[in-house]
């Protein structure tokens, strides 16, 4: 049996239908439980003068279901093939997908990243409880957030940490150029942030 | 006439004096300053103009504030930046080969050869004159035509046309930024859908939450914008040079010799090829969404059609680089035709241009800014004038400046800062997600800011992985409260008609337009016969 005139259809693209298919989860998702949960307003309200007035969920609702709309038709097109231009896969054949490679990178990136934030928050109240500890002084980390040394400290720490381990996992090595740009950038920062604008606090001393 | 010129001496006597008379030296020097940033990160290998305007605006607005005054110098460095970043471009690509934008593709073509023959000097030379040329003829567009179609906009369209509007220029962004227009869509519903997390019209209390407090007011706009925008950039950039350690690749030098001038007889030669490169890229950079390399390549196979000698294109041919430069620049000036009158960003650049305005003071954009109403002096009450008309002059006033500075001075700044092209990325990446995050931290006060942009971020880094464009994400994001009040705005006056978007023919006639778009976008290309 031959096939029908017409364009031959391509196999479906399992990304392009899981893309559509997430979606299409989350649209649902959105309005049968996060909505009814998360929104204390209605869809159409009442309001003082008796009129029908739209409520918070008003336009949440309408956004939810043109998701959902659109997801579909996603999936289906995606099923039958007409999903999707193709991606330059003959440049790169990972094009268009997310690939084991790609997960790993974003856990490590974020594990550096996150080193880096954990050491901003935590490091200097550390570095004063251990002082007080020590008998050095009897104040808390927030009677000292503005006041040097101690609010450099997990800036200055968790900066470099962040920022030179990015660029250690970026080159494969270890440079004195590259810690030296980050000391420099870093020194940088703390200038303009905090010496130069005078009404702003750095990481983390907004948060204590 | 009279009327006209009366706002725009006000816009221009708002950048250059203070409201007591005073000469104000700073919103000139702001677009100075900007300039020179744009032309360094421009030049810069991975770096472009968006980039220094995301890092720059939270930057601007902890040093000047919110009020008033704040907005002209804030705008003045932006303008700067979104200038000398386009100029800027063109310093990688014709001296190293590197393009940092695939526009800047185009311009390796020619500026390379060139460069390899000796003539990197002219060849910046004839970048950074097409470039200004093409720059300054968008720009005279832009004024032109910003007002008269706000004009026309605010006479015809009501909230069920504005509301259509938004969704067709939705649907056409997402139709031409990406390779599917569907999930363009879909990622727009998305991002306008996060847009309203924490927000309430009724008074019932922060909405889409999920309990989490400290998002009771809202998403951080400038946070996920940048989130999206410069840390999934940062993320694909380290990806990219990890597995390829581009950094350890060195940069050929190439030392210039023989004649690099640059002439009356070269401009005459290059003239006719910027002309039409420039009205090019000023008409596909007036259609929200597409880029300029579009434009770019339109404008370097225009010029390569109409050339006696097609066959020497690509060998290091001047007009190669004056095409490519006058069509790509001429984009970033009439990008901004859809801000001016609509209040829609069309591009990154103008995302933070919008997000600048909406940050500081209390200009808005849009149709209505250019209504011309009539200055009258009312004893013992003050001035009735539209303030927002004089802002907008102000901010053209702005622009020319940026030009003036281009074109006089802009040519040796790209010259001398070529050198700085040669930093690494491996480097000069993590030291920009640091600063970014600074940044957020010190503009938005607290760790919340830090956790949106890196959220955003992975989900930037998805969608490009995903090869989903993040323009209509973005640009969904930005709009959600402007449409989510024209809708309720719509239906409240239509009396409670679920169908009042198609009451209004020419409603009906820009959501089938956008319907066209989508449909027409969404049909796979059909092979060629062989």
């Amino acid at each position: 049996m031959t096939r029908p005139r017409g364009r031959r259809r391509e196999a479906p693209d399992p990304w392009d239908v899981g893309f559509g298919a997430a979606l299409l989860a989350l649209a649902v998702a959105a309005l049968s439980w996060w909505f009814p949960h998360d929104i204390k307003g209605g869809f159409i309200e009442a309001s003082v003068g008796g009129r029908r007035v739209p409520g918070d969920a008003f336009f949440p609702v309408l956004l939810a279901v043109a998701l959902a709309v659109l997801a579909a038709v996603q999936v289906l097109l995606a099923l039958l093939g007409r999903g999707a231009r193709a991606p330059a896969r003959d440049a790169d054949p990972d094009a268009g997908r997310l690939t084991a490679r790609d997960l790993r990178f974003l856990a490590w990136f974020h594990v550096i990243v996150l080193s880096g934030i954990a050491l901003m928050y935590g490091l200097g109240p550390a570095a004063v409880a251990a002082a007080k500890a020590l008998g050095l002084t009897d104040l808390d980390y927030r009677q000292l957030a503005d006041t040097a040394p101690w609010k450099y400290l997990g800036y200055l720490a968790g900066g470099f940490v962040m920022t030179a381990g990015l660029i250690v996992y970026s080159e494969g090595r270890l440079r004195r150029r590259a810690l030296v740009t980050v000391a420099i950038v870093l020194a940088c920062a703390v200038l303009l942030f905090d010496v130069a604008l005078t009404n702003v606090l750095l990481p983390p001393n907004a948060d204590q | 006439m009279e009327l006209v010129l009366e706002y725009v001496i006000r816009g221009m006597t708002d950048v250059f004096f203070t409201a007591d008379g005073a000469f104000d030296w700073l919103p000139a020097a702001m677009v100075l300053g900007g300039l020179v940033l744009g032309i360094v990160i421009g030049a810069t290998p991975g770096l472009n103009g968006p980039f220094a305007m995301a890092l720059s605006l939270p930057v601007l607005i902890s040093f000047f504030g919110h009020s008033d005054e704040a907005l002209l110098p804030i705008l003045g460095f932006l303008i700067g930046v979104m200038k000398g970043a386009t100029v800027g471009g063109a310093v990688p690509a014709i001296l190293f080969n590197t393009p940092g934008t695939p526009d800047a593709y185009l311009t390796t073509l020619d500026g390379h050869p060139m460069a390899l023959n000796g003539q990197g000097p002219k060849a910046l030379k004839i970048a950074h004159f097409s470039s200004a040329a093409g720059d300054t003829f968008s720009d005279m567009v832009l004024f032109l035509t910003a007002p008269v179609l706000a004009v026309l906009i605010e006479r015809v369209l009501d909230l069920p046309e504005k509301s259509a509007l938004i969704v067709l220029s939705l649907s056409f962004m997402a139709a031409v930024a990406g390779n599917s227009a569907v999930k363009g869509l879909m990622v727009g519903v998305l991002g306008m859908l996060l847009a309203l997390m924490g927000s309430t019209l009724s008074g019932h209390g922060a909405r889409m939450t999920f309990g989490i407090t400290a998002l009771g007011n809202g998403l951080p706009l400038t946070s996920a914008v940048l989130g999206v925008l410069v840390v999934s950039e940062v993320l694909v950039a380290v990806e990219r040079t990890a597995r390829e350690r581009l950094s350890l690749l060195a940069l050929p030098s190439i030392a210039p010799t023989g004649d690099n001038r640059f002439g009356w007889q070269d401009v005459r030669r290059i003239l006719p090829r910027v002309f039409t490169s420039a009205v090019i890229g000023t008409l596909v950079g007036a259609l929200p969404g597409i880029g300029t390399t579009l434009a770019a390549t339109l404008g370097y196979d225009s010029a390569r059609r109409l050339s006696k000698h097609p066959e020497k294109f690509g060998t290091g041919l001047p007009e190669g680089v004056a095409a490519t430069e006058a069509a790509n620049s001429a984009v970033s000036g009439a990008n901004l035709i859809p801000v001016m009158s609509l209040g829609i960003p069309g591009n990154f650049a103008a995302v933070f241009l919008i997000l600048a305005v909406e940050s500081v003071g209390s200009f808005t954009l849009g149709p209505s800014v250019f209504r011309f109403t009539e200055i009258k002096v009312i004893e013992d009450y003050g001035t009735i004038i539209n303030r927002d008309l004089v802002v907008a002059f102000a901010i053209f006033t702005l622009m020319v400046l940026g030009n003036v500075f281009n074109w006089t001075i802009g040519s040796w700044f790209l010259r001398a800062l070529g050198a700085l092209s040669r930093i690494p990325r491996s480097i000069m990446l993590p030291c920009v997600l640091l600063i970014t995050l600074t940044a957020v931290y010190a503009q938005d006060g607290g760790f919340v800011a830090i956790w949106v942009v890196i959220v955003f971020g992975a989900i930037g880094y998805v969608l490009r992985r995903l090869d989903v464009s993040i323009l209509p994400f973005v640009i969904g994001f930005i709009l959600a409260p402007k449409l989510e009040e024209l809708v309720r705005g719509g239906y409240s006056a239509s009396g409670g008609d679920p169908w009042f978007l198609l009451k209004s023919p020419l409603a009906v006639a820009f959501l089938a337009a956008a319907l066209l778009v989508v449909l027409f976008a969404g049909r796979p290309l059909r092979p060629r016969a062989a």
